[in-house]
C-alpha cells in the first residue's frame, strides 16, 4: 500500500470512493445516517487526499517523478499516470478551491447528496486530468470533467443557467469531438495512445507525422482551449459561471478553466509544432488580458463581472504559459515562465474562489445583483447579523488581491509574471490589463459604499451560516500568506517544476519600483475609473454591455480559430 | 455582428469551409494501421486478462479506467438528467399516464379522438397512449429481456457482449416492464428508488474494487483475484456485472423519467 | 478511400446542422452525427488490418484491431450521456420560453433574469 506507484492514484480513487459514499447516502439512507455517510464522503474525497499531498512532497521535492500503469498492464496499451511537480501543485490548487467551496455549499447551497456526488466526481475528474499521460484517457478525463459542470451549472435552477449550460455542452462537446478525431489521427500515425509512445512514434516516422500529425495535435489544442476560455473561444464562460450556484462559480473559474491548461501542456510537448502553437496561443492569451477587462467594465450585474475578469486573468496565466511552451519548459527562461504562469493561476483560484463566495454572500443578503443599484451592502449585512464584518473584509482582501496591490498574493504573481515577461510584447498588454483590473474593482467596491439615501433593499431573513464565515476566512488567510511569503513560495514553484534543478531568478517582489508601479497602476485605474463615470463613458460602457451575442458566435468562432491553429502551426 | 444578418452568414459559411478544410489531411492518412497494440493482445490477452473476447480485455482489463471514467459520466448525466427533468416542473410525454378512469365519458372520448394509439374497436380503461397489443407484448418480454441481459453481461469474456451492452439490454427489459405492467400489477424494478439503488450500490462496488489491486501489488484497478481465483476472469467478473448493472439501472432510471412515470 | 469521403461528409453535414440550424433539437442531432461519424471512422479503420471478429475461438486468426472499438465504446457512451444532458436542458428551456429556437429562447431567457 505505501508503495509510492500506489499512492499516486489515491488523489483519483478517494473522490471517487467518497462520491460512491455520498451517492448511496442519497439513494439508501435516510435522515441522519445520510448526512453522516454525506460527509463521511466528502471527507474520505477531500480531507484524505490533503493527507497524500503532505507525505509524496518529500519525495517530488528532490524531484521525484513517480510513473504508473493502471492495473500495472502493459504500458503499449494501458493507461499511464505520472505525478510530478507539476501534478502536486496543480493538486494544490484543485483541493483547497474545491475544500473551501464544499465547506461554502453547506451553508449557501445547493444542499443535497446527489450535489455532493456530482463535486466529488469532478474533484477526482480534474484529479485524474493533471496525472494523465494518454491522450484518450485525457479525452475521458475531460469530458468526466464537462459533464458534471454542466449538471452543476443547471442545478442552480434558473432558466438562465439551463441556457448557460446547454450551449457551454453544445460548445464543449463538438469540440471533444474534433479532439477525438485528433486522437485517431495520432493513433492512425503512431499506434499509441500514451504521450511518450506518440512522440517516439512521430519521431520514428520520415517527415515527423507531416500535415496530418499537426492538424491532429491543433485540433486536440482547439478543443481543450474551448475549456480554458481563451479569447476566440471564450463566449460560453460569462452566462456560465454568472448564472452557476456561487460554489460553483468559485471552482468553475478557480479551478476548471485551469487544470485543463495545465494539462495541455504536456500534450503540446508532443511535436515541435506544438511550442509554435504555444506563441499563438500566448499572443490570444495577452490580447485575453485586455479585452476580457474591458468587457468586465462595462458589465452591471455583480457575479457577471467577476466572470468576465475570470476570462482576463486566465490571459495573463495563458501568456505567460503559451511564452513557456515556446520556449520549452525544460529550459531555466521556460520553467521560470511556468511557475510565473503556475503561481498566477494559483493565487487567482483563491482571490477569485474568495471574490466569488463573497460576493455571492451579499448578492444573496441584499437580493440584488445589479452594481449601479445596490448601495451600503456592509450596513445591510451588518443587519443580517454580522458582527464582524468579515464578507465584507474578505471582498476586500479578494479585490486588492486581484488589482496587484502589497501586500496580498495577486500582487506577487503579477510581479512574478511582469518580471519574467518583462521587455515582451505581452508585458504592454497586461499592464494595460492592470488598470482596466483596478478601474473595475473600484466599480464593484462601490457597493460597500454608504449609501445616501434612505434603505431601499432590506436584508434577507435568517442568520448566515457559520460554514459560508469558514471558506471565506479560509481562502482570505490563503491569499494574505500568500502574499507574505512571496519568494519563499515562488522558489517552491520553481523547484518543483524544473526537475533539473534550474537557478531560480531573482525576484525582488518588495522592491520599491514595484511597490512604485503597483501604485501608479491603481491611480490610472482611478482615473479610468473616473473616466467611466463621466456620461460619454457610461454610453460606451453600455454599448460594449448590450453587443449582441448569438449562440452561433461560439460556433464560428471555434471554426475559425482551429483553422487559424492550423495555418499556424504548419 | 448582428444575427441573421449577411455578415452572420458569411462568417457561418467561411468559418464552415476553414474548418472542413483543415479536417481533410486528417481523413486522407494512407498509412497503414499499426497493428503493434493487436499483436500484443492477440498473443497476451487471453493468458493475462483470461478474455477471449479481446474488446473486452481491452476495455474491462487493459484500459479499465477508461470505462470507469464513461460509467461516471452516466452516472452523472443521470443525476443531471433527473434532476432537470424534476426542475422543469412535468412529467415527460404528457398523456402516457393518463389515467382514464376517473373522467366523463365526453372527456375519454376526447382524448381517445385526440391523441390516443388505441386500435380500431379496443376499448381502454387506462392508458391512452398505449395500446392492449404493446402491453401484452411488453410486458411477456420484459422479463426475458432482462435475463438475456444478464447472460449478455455475464458472458461477455468469452462471446459478444460485456458489462455496458448487457446493461443496455436489462435497461431496455425494464422499459418493457414499466410499459407492459397495467396499474394493478408492478414490478419493483421499475421504480425509480429501487433503481437508484442498485444504481449506487453497485457504483460503490465498483470504487471500492479499485483499491483491491493496492493492497496485492496490482496496483490502483488491479486484478487483485489474479493469485487466487479459480476463474480466470474474476476480476473482470466483478467489473462486468457492476458497470452492467450501473447502466442497466441507470438508462432504465433515465427512460422510466422520460415515459413519464413519478420522480422521487 | 470513397467511405472516408462519406464520414467526412457525415461529420459535415452534422457540423452544419449545429452551426446554422436555429432549432435546438436539430442541433442535438447534429451533435450525434458529428460523434457517430468520428466513432465510425475509427471503427472502420481499425479494421482493416485483419478479417475476422476480435474473439479467439479455434481456428480464428488475422482478427480485427480490438483497440479502437473498446475506445469507441466509451466514445459512444459518453456522446449518449451528452446528448441526454443536452435534450434534458432543451425540454426544460422549452417549459421555460415556449419554443425551440435559439433566439427565442434566448430573448425569453434575458428577460427573465
Amino acid at each position: 500500500m505505501m508503495n509510492p506507484e500506489n499512492l499516486i492514484f489515491l488523489p483519483v480513487a478517494l473522490p471517487l470512493a467518497g462520491a460512491a459514499a455520498a451517492f448511496c447516502a442519497k439513494a439508501w439512507c435516510t435522515g441522519s445516517l445520510a448526512k453522516i455517510t454525506e460527509y463521511g464522503g466528502a471527507l474520505i474525497g477531500l480531507a484524505l487526499p490533503w493527507a497524500f499531498l503532505a507525505a509524496v512532497l518529500p519525495v517530488i521535492a528532490t524531484g521525484g517523478v513517480v510513473e504508473g500503469v493502471i492495473g500495472r498492464w502493459y504500458e503499449g496499451i494501458g493507461i499511464t499516470f505520472r505525478f510530478d511537480g507539476l501534478s502536486w501543485l496543480v493538486m494544490v490548487l484543485i483541493y483547497s478551491v474545491t475544500t473551501a467551496a464544499w465547506i461554502y455549499s453547506l451553508g449557501a447551497g445547493p444542499r443535497n447528496a446527489s450535489f455532493s456526488a456530482v463535486y466529488l466526481i469532478l474533484v477526482s475528474a480534474l484529479s485524474a486530468t493533471i496525472m494523465t499521460t494518454d491522450v484518450f484517457n485525457l479525452f475521458v478525463c475531460l469530458e468526466m470533467a464537462g459533464i458534471t459542470s454542466y449538471v452543476l451549472i443547471a442545478s442552480s435552477g434558473k432558466p438562465g443557467a439551463a441556457l448557460a449550460s446547454f450551449s457551454y455542452l453544445l460548445i464543449s462537446a463538438s469540440s471533444m469531438v474534433f479532439f477525438l478525431l485528433g486522437v485517431y489521427g495520432l493513433y492512425r500515425l503512431t499506434g499509441a495512445l500514451s504521450y511518450e509512445g506518440i512522440a517516439q512514434g512521430l519521431q520514428s516516422l520520415p517527415d515527423g507525422g507531416g500535415t496530418a500529425a499537426v492538424v491532429s495535435l491543433a485540433l486536440m489544442i482547439a478543443a481543450v482551449s474551448v475549456r480554458v476560455a481563451v479569447m476566440p473561444v471564450s463566449g460560453w464562460l460569462p452566462d456560465a459561471h454568472a448564472l452557476a450556484p456561487h460554489a460553483v462559480s468559485a471552482v468553475l473559474s478557480g479551478v476548471l478553466i485551469k487544470v485543463p491548461l495545465f494539462a495541455l501542456a504536456r500534450v503540446m510537448l508532443l511535436m515541435p509544432a506544438g511550442m509554435q502553437a504555444g506563441a499563438l496561443i500566448g499572443y490570444a492569451g495577452a490580447f485575453t488580458a485586455l479585452f476580457g477587462v474591458i468587457l468586465a467594465l462595462s458589465q452591471k450585474d455583480a457575479k457577471r463581472l467577476l466572470a468576465y475578469h475570470s476570462i482576463s486573468q486566465i490571459g495573463y496565466v495563458v501568456s505567460a504559459w503559451g511564452a513557456a511552451v515556446h520556449v520549452g519548459v525544460t529550459t531555466p527562461a521556460g520553467a521560470a515562465l511556468m511557475a510565473a504562469s503556475f503561481l498566477h493561476g494559483l493565487y487567482h483560484a483563491m482571490f477569485k474562489g474568495l471574490l466569488f463566495l463573497s460576493i455571492g454572500t451579499t448578492v444573496d443578503r441584499t437580493g440584488q445583483r445589479d452594481v449601479y443599484q445596490l448601495r451600503g451592502a456592509a450596513r445591510i449585512l451588518r443587519s443580517g447579523g454580522e458582527r464582524i464584518p468579515v464578507t465584507c473584509i474578505c471582498f476586500f482582501i479578494g479585490a486588492l488581491a486581484i488589482s496587484a496591490i502589497p501586500p496580498f498574493n495577486g500582487y506577487v504573481s503579477k510581479t512574478a509574471l511582469s518580471h519574467v515577461l518583462s521587455g515582451s510584447f505581452h508585458y504592454y498588454l497586461l499592464t494595460a490589463a492592470g488598470v482596466g483590473t483596478a478601474a473595475s474593482f473600484i466599480k464593484l467596491s462601490r457597493i460597500y459604499w454608504p449609501q445616501k439615501q434612505g434603505g431601499e433593499h432590506s436584508a434577507a431573513r435568517g442568520r448566515t451560516p457559520a460554514s459560508v464565515y469558514i471558506s471565506q476566512l479560509f481562502l482570505g488567510g490563503l491569499c494574505i500568506a500568500g502574499g507574505i511569503s512571496a519568494s519563499a513560495v515562488f522558489a517552491m514553484v520553481v523547484n518543483l517544476l524544473s526537475a533539473s534543478g534550474a537557478p531560480v531568478p531573482e525576484v525582488a517582489f518588495y522592491s520599491s519600483a514595484n511597490m512604485l508601479k503597483a501604485l501608479l497602476t491603481v491611480a490610472a485605474g482611478l482615473i479610468l475609473f473616473l473616466l467611466t463615470a463621466t456620461k460619454k463613458g457610461g454610453a460606451l460602457l453600455t454599448t460594449i454591455r448590450t453587443r449582441p451575442r448569438g449562440f452561433q458566435d461560439l460556433f464560428i468562432s471555434f471554426s475559425l480559430a482551429a483553422a487559424v491553429l492550423v495555418i499556424w502551426m504548419l | 455582428m448582428k444575427p441573421g444578418t449577411r455578415w452572420t452568414q458569411f462568417w457561418t459559411v467561411l468559418s464552415f469551409a476553414a474548418l472542413a478544410a483543415v479536417l481533410v489531411p486528417v481523413f486522407v492518412i494512407d498509412a497503414p494501421w499499426p497493428a503493434a497494440a493487436r499483436d500484443y493482445v492477440e498473443a497476451q490477452g487471453v493468458r493475462e486478462i483470461g478474455s477471449y473476447n479481446l474488446v473486452s480485455a481491452v476495455y474491462l482489463g487493459y484500459r479499465i479506467f477508461d470505462t470507469v471514467g464513461e460509467i461516471i459520466v452516466l452516472i452523472a448525466s443521470v443525476i443531471g438528467t433527473v434532476a432537470v427533468f424534476s426542475a422543469a416542473g412535468a412529467v415527460l410525454a404528457e398523456g402516457y399516464e393518463i389515467d382514464l378512469r376517473n373522467m366523463s365519458d365526453r372527456e375519454k372520448q376526447e382524448i381517445m379522438d385526440d391523441s390516443s394509439f388505441t386500435l380500431p374497436g379496443e376499448k381502454r380503461h387506462t392508458h391512452a397512449l398505449r395500446t392492449h397489443l404493446l402491453e401484452v407484448v411488453t410486458g411477456v418480454l420484459g422479463p426475458v429481456v432482462v435475463l438475456f441481459g444478464f447472460y449478455i453481461m455475464v458472458y461477455g469474456h468469452s462471446s459478444p457482449g460485456g458489462g455496458f451492452q448487457g446493461g443496455v439490454i436489462i435497461a431496455s427489459g425494464i422499459v418493457f416492464l414499466a410499459l407492459g405492467n397495467r396499474m394493478e400489477s408492478s414490478t419493483m424494478l421499475t421504480r425509480p428508488p429501487v433503481l437508484e439503488r442498485i444504481e449506487s450500490a453497485a457504483f460503490l462496488v465498483l470504487a471500492l474494487a479499485s483499491f483491491g489491486g493496492m493492497f496485492t501489488g496490482t496496483g490502483f484497478f488491479g486484478d487483485f483475484l489474479k493469485e487466487f481465483a479459480l476463474y480466470p476472469a474474476g476480476f473482470m467478473m466483478i467489473m462486468k456485472v457492476s458497470i452492467g448493472l450501473i447502466v442497466g439501472a441507470g438508462i432504465g432510471y433515465l427512460c422510466i423519467a422520460m415515459v413519464g412515470r413519478e420522480i422521487t | 478511400m470513397i467511405e472516408r469521403i462519406l464520414i467526412l461528409l457525415l461529420m459535415l453535414t452534422g457540423l452544419w446542422s449545429i452551426i446554422s440550424k436555429r432549432n435546438i433539437i436539430k442541433k442535438i442531432f447534429g451533435f450525434t452525427l458529428l460523434n457517430n461519424a468520428v466513432v465510425m471512422l475509427f471503427v472502420l479503420e481499425g479494421s482493416r488490418i485483419g478479417k475476422s471478429a476480435p474473439i479467439l475461438e479455434e481456428g480464428i486468426s488475422q482478427v480485427v484491431d480490438p483497440v479502437p472499438q473498446a475506445l469507441m465504446l466509451t466514445a459512444i457512451v459518453i456522446g449518449v450521456c451528452m446528448t441526454a444532458l443536452a435534450l434534458a436542458l432543451a425540454f426544460y428551456l422549452y417549459k421555460a420560453s415556449g419554443s425551440f429556437d435559439i433566439r427565442k429562447i434566448r430573448e425569453a431567457v434575458h428577460d427573465e433574469s
